[in-house]
């Protein structure tokens, strides 16, 4: 349970890091609070010749608000979020998944870029800040680049960085204060990581909704129009619409086969729902 | 391997780890610190959890190297938290642990629930605990244990802190540490090596694990033997194993007491201050120090009342003596041995006051041992055995 021997680099300020990401040829891996990358070198299933830590850069360390969005750093970790120290514009949305994402002991080191990063289709972030309408920041040594949640996790444990490529910040949306906000997830033990999760975003005044359905193993379901699971269309009666035969196509369609697993999942999306409507 | 300088249990340590290391291998395997324990090694049972610029972390899945400049604590740097204190009566009280493994990282985790908590609401304490696995006990008497330290501190009026007290955004334990290689030299200017600041500047009080009461009387007045008590040098002279490291002022001392109890030996290195109270023939000596070896530190105390005997001819001696141990030694949970070890220190003690005071030379003692008292009982025996042959010559001629 020890970590094959690997060098350890931590660089100065953000493009010291480019820099190192760049010149190590794809054997180096960048850690920030390694919750994710810890257990993954702990048990060898990665062996990356060079690790570069990033969790003291400060430039990644910022939160704040403008042109009606929240721009947090990678290094925003998920307890800095639960406790209010980030400005929060989801009206309490982020709050309250940050809150039960794994444990205290990990939240005080886990990163919100650094769970992006890992892509793991069972992490709280992939689903909720798809639902959130938040898009990511990825920076190299050429320029940066700027992508919406959903396109950037490509599948499991795959996301859209590029080699000497790193996330640099999240961008999410003001929620208005008309949206109804639910959040769902099923575990098998208390912050383990979920076997599925359901995440909506209705704003019945404004007739739309956005629907995550996370934790499939793979990239999560993201419907922007959801109005299909609502009978054709979002009003205040969202609730008693809510058509659990169009969820379970919808995951039909992405591959879930086993009708036990779908059983699950709308469920847990049911449970959102009902949590958004309460 | 890499230099690493960060404060362990409010100490600065400097030393070099290979990378890999965990913080866990660090403060177990280079700092003795053998509290924190590894379970699973990947962030699940929690038993490693430690504090990290004061809140609670893995210290299985951080590593050393990424704690530059970072506060560390470890279950033994909790001893005089006041929440611990309490937590520890807590569990022992509603009997919330068995083997103990997961305890040191149970401890850590419920004191971050009862700082942050609103009240004890048992649903929020489970939650609040699930990050640690307990494989014995079960969490019945774990969570009543942390619900009656949150209900007792609330009924204090003491206010729940959410954030637990964090300030700075992002990893705890990280930002204080410099580019890798501005680090080196840095870290070797600023801090001293641990091992420098064996002795303490402020001697605080204690409240200690282990009391033991001894008596002895003594052939002399009380004034005279409470004059006596005032001579540190010479009452030092008299302590088995105890030699001053620096010239004794009238309230504080420092210097150094060897013990040794069979295998086990210790030199804790430290200082000690000095009350007296003339008026009630009272005194107290408290006193803290550490064994390099060990690394393992001690706080002791001393009381001593002077009891007039004989219609004032002669004195008894009460002490209560009381210390607590942290550190490898204090995994030597015999308390039953460490009493039979300071009946002998003190026999020998009053042995050596007597004699001082009655105008003899105090035997050199420099060393309390089970060898120095087995060579006591041999030169004895030898002595009888000379003595019975010379005594039988001197008879034959």
């Amino acid at each position: 349970m020890k970590p094959a021997p690997f060098s350890y680099e931590r660089p100065r300020d953000l493009d010291a890091a480019l820099s190192m990401l760049a010149a190590s040829t794809g054997s180096a891996k960048i850690i920030a609070g390694g919750q994710s990358l810890g257990p993954m070198l702990n048990l060898r299933l990665v062996q990356p010749e060079l690790i570069v830590d990033i969790s003291g850069l400060a430039e990644l360390k910022r939160a704040e608000v403008s042109g009606g969005e929240l721009v947090l750093g990678a290094l925003v970790t998920h307890a800095d979020i639960e406790d209010g120290r980030t400005a929060d514009v989801t009206r309490g949305a982020m709050r309250a998944v940050a809150a039960n994402i794994a444990y205290r002991a990990v939240r005080n080191r886990g990163t919100i870029g650094g769970s992006l990063s890992h892509a793991d289709p069972a992490a709280d972030w992939v689903s909720a800040l798809a639902a959130l309408g938040a898009r990511v920041t990825l920076r190299s040594l050429t320029g940066a680049r700027t992508m919406a949640i959903q396109a950037f996790v490509v599948g499991a444990l795959e996301s859209a960085l590029r080699a000497g490529e790193i996330v640099e910040a999240v961008h999410v949306p003001t929620r208005t204060v008309s949206s109804h906000w639910g959040y769902a997830k099923s575990c098998r033990k208390t912050g383990e990581f979920a076997h599925a999760i359901g995440a909506v975003l209705v704003d019945p005044a404004a007739a739309s909704a956005r629907v995550v359905i996370g934790a499939i193993d793979t990239t999560p379901i993201v419907v922007t129009d959801a109005a299909e699971l609502f009978g054709g269309r979002i009003a205040a009666d969202y609730k008693q619409r809510f058509d659990v035969s169009v969820a379970d196509a919808l995951l039909t369609k992405a591959g879930i086969d086993d009708a036990a697993q779908r059983h699950i999942h709308v469920s847990v999306l049911k449970r959102a729902v009902l949590e958004a409507a309460a | 391997m890499t230099m690493i300088a960060l404060h362990v249990n409010r100490r600065a340590v400097e030393l070099s780890a290979e990378p890999r290391t965990s913080l866990a291998d660090f403060v177990r395997e280079r700092l003795d610190l053998t509290g924190t324990h590894l379970g699973c090694e990947h962030g699940v049972c929690g038993a490693c959890t430690v504090l990290l610029d004061g809140v609670p972390a893995r210290s299985c899945i951080t590593y050393a190297v990424a704690c530059e400049g970072a506060d560390v604590t470890t279950i033994e740097g909790l001893d005089a938290d006041e929440v611990t204190t309490e937590l520890r009566a807590a569990f022992t009280r509603e009997h919330a642990l068995q083997c103990g493994y997961c305890t040191p990282g149970m401890l850590v985790s419920a004191r971050d629930l009862v700082l942050r908590l609103p009240d004890a609401d048992e649903r929020r304490i489970r939650v609040g605990l699930s990050g640690n696995l307990c494989r014995c006990t079960g969490y019945v008497g774990i969570v009543r244990a942390v619900q009656s330290v949150i209900e007792a501190r609330r009924a204090r009026n003491i206010a729940p802190q959410a954030d637990g007290g964090r300030t700075h955004l992002g990893p705890a334990g990280s930002g204080r540490a410099t580019s890798s290689r501005e680090e080196l030299q840095r870290a070797r200017q600023a801090l001293a090596p641990a091992s420098e600041s064996a002795t303490p500047g402020r001697i605080p009080d204690f409240t200690p694990a282990t009391v033991l009461d001894q008596r002895f009387t003594l052939p002399h007045p009380p004034a005279k033997v409470f004059a006596m008590f005032d001579d540190i040098a010479a009452i030092a002279a008299c302590l088995p194993g105890v030699s001053l490291t620096a010239p004794p002022r009238p309230e504080r001392v420092e210097g150094s007491i060897r013990v040794r109890l069979g295998p086990i030996a210790a030199a804790f290195e430290g200082a000690a201050r000095i009350e007296r109270d003339p008026a009630t023939l009272a005194g107290r000596i408290v006193g803290i120090g550490t064994d390099q070896r060990s690394h393992s530190a001690t706080q002791g105390e001393i009381r001593y009342r002077l009891v007039p005997l004989e219609g004032g001819a002669a004195t008894a001696v009460e002490l209560s003596i009381g210390y607590t141990l942290t550190g490898m030694l204090a995994q030597f949970g015999r308390p039953g041995l460490v009493r039979d070890l300071a009946r002998r220190l003190i026999a020998e003690f009053a042995g050596n006051l007597d004699r001082h005071m009655s105008g003899a030379p105090s035997r050199s003692a420099a060393e309390l041992s089970f060898w120095s008292i087995a060579s006591d009982v041999l030169r004895a025996r030898l002595a009888r055995m000379f003595g019975r042959v010379f005594t039988g010559k001197g008879s034959a001629e």
